[in-house]
């Protein structure tokens, strides 16, 4: 059975924006691994296949190997095509089986299971026609299922999967260097430390309340406080800090000050002091010192976020900090509002006041207002020198996919910009 | 109605906190006027506001001088049909 995995452009694709702007939804974490290795583990396919928004293709498939945007998938083997978006947890499908198809209330397709016997009475020149023809040839299934809706959905599970996801690692105890003295408190079978990882001394590993599993190659420094469910990425550095319940971090992040239930891509730097909490951020993020975000409102009410730069939506949660975009950057003592959306390859100098809870990709957040700033030129060369610094490069595919996602989020920038040029004229006009 | 230079110097005194009189076209807007790099942003953002033009940051940046400010909005806005 092959497993094809579907991020097309559709509807919903931006609620999980600016995430989901420079890599498929399925390359999202909760947890201890992404929504894509959950939906491979669950079906152990003979091998997977994928669909993305054509823009990322080439830099989806020269960063995973995989197969990308190809319709010759489509044909020579029994399919489970899913939609990134579905839940593994309660989904109850056979891999194999009756060909059918599942379709949500705005007519994406969510699942279709397709027997290689009946492949040549579909369509299959493009996944686009595949679906087509699958919704007009194949019953409906009838089984449940359900989908993640927004990025916050994630941070809000992360807590519980984390515990799940120990549990179905299964592995327990202490494989790294630990000097003493350190601290484990609670039940020693829910920490696991691996291979490669220096725990100092004078650190406390609280896994009483939930498990902590320490990855590959970490380091953790002095006066750290970690505290179950947690899980450290790979290579992650944590530098004195109070690493609360429920985060996800890593590989290859470096993580000082206060972190909360917040979910971190790699080669990310929250190097300093400072809040984040309830938070979802992307690669290469970069937070200056005492960068803080609020993840509760003084009124108790639910968090607001502005997903599109026009209108805001209810989380339905008290608990929503911000979700920041790959490759952006915070200058000291940036203060980042209840549900804020910082887009990706953004550059913010702040002010001292809490940021707009809007702030658009590429924008260059300077004197209180979005600017053009030095351009993406610029960006791209910070991005270049960030990555060079932890030996990856930047490439051809991927600038040329951040080329498009410049163009792709234009509207809600140039919007702001105008917002900001006014403001600007306005300051002026008044001193 | 003032010429583009003229407003370009207003735009500039105005955002630079300084006299309008004594800025002239061959300034360079660092090295003689004292701009700083962001306040280089904030005049390309005054000047679009001012001329109710959009200009490509990587050209507008690479201006050296009042005199070559006020040339390159004149072609601008050209270009864009607006009137200066």
């Amino acid at each position: 059975m092959r497993l094809i995995l579907v991020d097309l452009p559709g509807p919903k694709r931006y609620h999980f924006y600016p995430l989901a702007l420079c890599r498929p939804i399925w390359e999202l974490r909760c947890g201890m691994t992404s929504l894509g290795e959950k939906l491979i583990d669950k079906f152990a396919p003979a091998d997977v296949a994928c669909f993305v928004p054509p823009y990322m293709a080439d830099a989806y498939r020269e960063e995973t190997g995989r197969v990308v945007n190809d319709p010759a998938v489509l044909a020579g083997d029994d399919l489970l095509i899913l939609d990134a978006r579905v839940k593994p947890d309660g989904l109850d499908v056979e891999p194999v089986g009756p060909s059918m198809a599942v379709f949500d209330g705005d007519g994406q397709c969510l699942l279709a299971r397709i027997r290689q016997s009946d492949v040549g009475r579909l369509d299959t020149r493009s996944i686009d026609a595949l679906v087509e023809s699958a919704r007009t040839t194949l019953p409906a299934g009838d089984i449940a299922v359900t989908t993640w809706e927004y990025t916050w959905e994630l941070i809000l599970a992360n807590p519980d999967q984390l515990v799940r996801d120990f549990a179905a690692f299964g592995r327990r105890g202490i494989e790294g260097k630990v000097e003493q003295p350190v601290a484990i408190r609670g039940d020693h079978r829910d920490v696991y430390i691996a291979p490669g990882v220096e725990i100092h001394p004078m650190v406390v590993i609280d896994a009483a309340e939930g498990p902590v599993y320490i990855d590959e190659g970490a380091e953790v420094q002095p006066f750290t406080r970690i505290e179950g469910p947690c899980y450290i990425g790979k290579k992650t550095i944590l530098f004195g800090t109070k690493c609360r319940e429920g985060n996800s971090i890593g590989p290859v992040c470096r993580v000082g000050g206060e972190v909360e239930e917040s979910i971190i891509h790699g080669y990310s730097n929250k190097y300093h002091d400072g809040f984040l909490g309830h938070a979802y951020v992307g690669q290469w993020v970069n937070l200056g010192a005492l960068t803080t975000n609020s993840d509760l409102k003084n009124d108790y009410s639910s968090v607001e976020v502005i997903l599109d730069g026009r209108k805001p939506i209810d989380t339905g949660s008290t608990k929503v900090g911000s979700l920041i975009g790959d490759h952006t950057k915070t200058s000291i003592g940036t203060l980042l509002n209840t549900g804020a959306y910082v887009g990706s390859m953004a550059l913010i100098a702040a002010t001292g006041k809490p940021l707009p809870k809007f702030i658009p990709s590429f924008a260059w957040f300077l004197e209180g207002v979005v600017t053009k700033g030095f351009g993406k030129r610029k960006l791209y060369q910070t991005a270049a020198t960030a990555m060079g610094r932890r030996k990856m490069p930047w490439t051809p595919a991927q600038e040329a996919m951040w080329d498009a996602i410049f163009e792709l989020t234009a509207p809600e920038r140039n919007e702001a910009i105008k917002k900001g040029r006014r403001a600007l004229a306005a300051q002026r006009a008044a001193m | 109605m003032a010429s583009v230079q003229e407003r370009v110097i207003a735009v500039t005194a105005r955002v630079l906190g300084l006299d309008p009189a004594k800025i002239k076209p061959e300034h360079a807007f660092t090295v003689d006027l004292g701009a700083e790099s962001v306040q280089s942003v904030e005049l390309v953002a005054m000047f679009e506001e001012e001329f109710g033009i959009e200009m490509d940051e990587d050209e507008a940046l690479s201006v050296q001088t009042v005199g070559e400010a006020a040339e390159y909005i004149a072609k601008v806005c050209r270009e864009q049909g607006v009137e200066a």
